[in-house]
């Protein structure tokens, strides 16, 4: 169906296609619509909390292609053998059933900010007065010499939960005592800062519950430190002794090709030759469709407004999660829900004149180092002119006891179910 | 309904009534020079915002993240005194309970008080 804003304002033909969907003629007059880019835990949270505050005011369409959501948190619990595969999938049902919110399981092409349009897969149009935009991350394909799309089946990045979760697993299990894995760690800013070292940490607890300790796992790290770093090393070495190698950029002096048809890795200090595995996980930026519609600035991720997630660029459009530059909120599915939840809220204050409050944000990040012990990092978040600042944040420390990293491992679980239900329930 | 709420908690939380016999003098004090404002539920409702991606809104309680749903509004306030003044355990909650002024903390307990624990919440 063809909707067309500027035609149907002026009382043009394209009434009678805008009848299906109960469009306005006089703005004024109308159920406004939201239109939200992307089912993550940025747009399934907005797509919700937008249908559920404003009990039928505002019309909400979920534009999103699959069925279902594999959530990239915890997903390191299913490489580590913590979770199954359909235990980090979840249904969208819920939201239609229960809020009205209207999924419409198509790729959003591109968006047309002239004329508050979102071009679908199929070619048709929907218009927006105010736009979600939360498509998560691309891939740099071209950041690491010698690899890209093309090698994703052979090298994975395993970076964008789904198949690729289950061949990094499958490749995981075929990995033979002895066998060296390189990971290939991404630069800053990436989504999940910690997620790469539980993921070493997963992937070695495999290893060694399968009694293949005698390989090794060996990071290629473009940073000079990483998130938790004290954590996980002294985790690795209590929990995996000899079997986790992290190297940073003045040790191996940058990678400088890799080859997935003799799986060798090559570095400015040391070539690694048939590789049992090679997990690499590229530089990121923003969805594709937010930098079509320009919404990035040369950071390859998109501005927002402090205090309400609303684009710097653009007054009708919102951009949540990863795809956003959130100042100090790390790029988790926490603060996409977090921020989510103050884009609603101002949406709503915005269309149907809903009670609006200061903005507020938070996050927390669990990471699982070894059967229930598990450390965590978050904090708490407020708009400030130039960026959204840290008020108060918090890491665990390297002595806590045995009793209490396995309360923390307890409430990791908790969260997931928690903000699973948040989401989609 | 009041009877299963004080069993789950007395499950989950038993350090909690002592929270309470500790903070509850302050609290009733504060409470009282205030002239007992009652906590405006439909701000509570924006700041359970960040509640809600851990604690469920239904009341069900999985892991280790207890349910925070129907609790009387004084024992609630009371609770998260306790995490503001650092005096409970939890670093998630104490930087939560740091935010959080008395209104706002009155405003919580309004909106989560006034919840019904959903009866499909026992896994």
């Amino acid at each position: 169906m063809m909707i067309n804003r500027r035609q149907m304002l002026a009382g043009a033909g394209a009434l009678t296609a805008a009848a299906g969907l109960g469009m306005p003629v006089v703005k004024a007059q109308a159920k406004p619509r939201v239109v939200v880019i992307g089912g993550g835990p940025g747009g399934a949270t907005a797509a919700k909390y937008i249908a559920k505050d404003s009990q039928g005011a505002i019309d909400v369409v979920l534009v999103e292609p699959k069925e279902t959501f594999v959530t990239c948190f915890h997903s390191n619990l299913y490489l580590g053998g913590f979770k199954k595969f359909d235990q980090i999938t979840h249904r969208y049902d819920k939201l239609s059933s229960a809020y009205g919110v209207r999924h419409v399981r198509q790729w959003a092409n591109a968006i047309d900010r002239d004329k508050r349009e979102v071009v679908l897969g199929d070619g048709s149009r929907i218009g927006y007065d105010r736009l979600v935009v939360s498509p998560g991350i691309d891939l740099r394909y071209d950041s690491v010499p010698g690899w890209g799309k093309e090698h994703e089946e052979t090298m994975p990045h395993a970076w964008l939960a789904g198949p690729q979760t289950q061949l990094l697993r499958k490749q995981l299990d075929g990995v033979k005592d002895g066998g060296v894995i390189v990971m290939i760690a991404p630069p800053n800013p990436y989504r999940c800062p910690p997620g790469p070292y539980e993921r070493v940490s997963m992937m070695a607890h495999q290893l060694k519950s399968t009694g293949r300790t005698k390989s090794k796992i060996i990071v290629l790290d473009p940073k000079e430190a990483f998130s938790k770093q004290g954590l996980f090393q002294q985790g690795w070495e209590r929990h995996y002794p000899g079997m986790v190698e992290w190297l940073g950029p003045k040790i191996h002096d940058g990678i400088k090709s890799v080859d997935p048809k003799t799986m060798t890795v090559t570095t400015g200090f040391e070539t690694y030759k048939n590789c049992a595995m090679v997990n690499v996980i590229p530089a990121q930026r923003a969805g594709k469709i937010a930098i079509d519609a320009g919404l990035a600035n040369a950071s390859g991720f998109c501005p927002i407004k402090p205090e309400s997630m609303a684009s710097t660029l653009d007054p009708n459009i919102y951009v949540l999660g990863d795809a956003s530059i959130a100042g100090d909120m790390p790029k988790s599915g926490f603060s996409a829900n977090s921020q989510a939840k103050v884009a609603a809220m101002m949406i709503r204050g915005d269309l149907v004149k809903a009670r609006t409050f200061p903005a507020r944000y938070a996050n927390t990040c669990w990471s699982l180092i070894a059967p229930d012990d598990t450390v965590k990092v978050g904090g708490r978040y407020e708009p400030k002119p130039d960026k959204i600042t840290a008020s108060e944040t918090f890491v665990s420390k390297t002595d806590e006891s045995a009793d209490y990293r396995k309360q923390v491992q307890a409430e990791n679980m908790g969260w997931y179910d928690g903000i699973i239900a948040d989401m989609f329930s | 309904m009041r009877a299963l709420v004080r069993a789950f908690r007395g499950r989950i939380r038993p350090s909690a009534a002592l929270a309470l016999l500790v903070l509850c003098g302050p609290v009733q004090a504060s409470s009282d020079a205030a002239a007992s404002p009652k906590g405006d539920a439909a701000f509570g409702e924006y700041l359970s915002g960040t509640c809600v991606t851990c604690h469920q809104v239904s009341g069900k309680a999985t892991g280790g993240i207890p349910p925070i749903v129907a609790w009387p509004e004084d024992q609630f306030i009371a609770v998260m005194n306790s995490y503001r003044s650092k005096d409970r355990e939890n670093q998630v909650m104490r930087t939560i309970a740091a935010q959080l002024n008395d209104e706002e903390i009155a405003a919580l307990a309004a909106y989560f008080g006034g919840l019904i624990l959903q009866p499909d919440t026992k896994k």
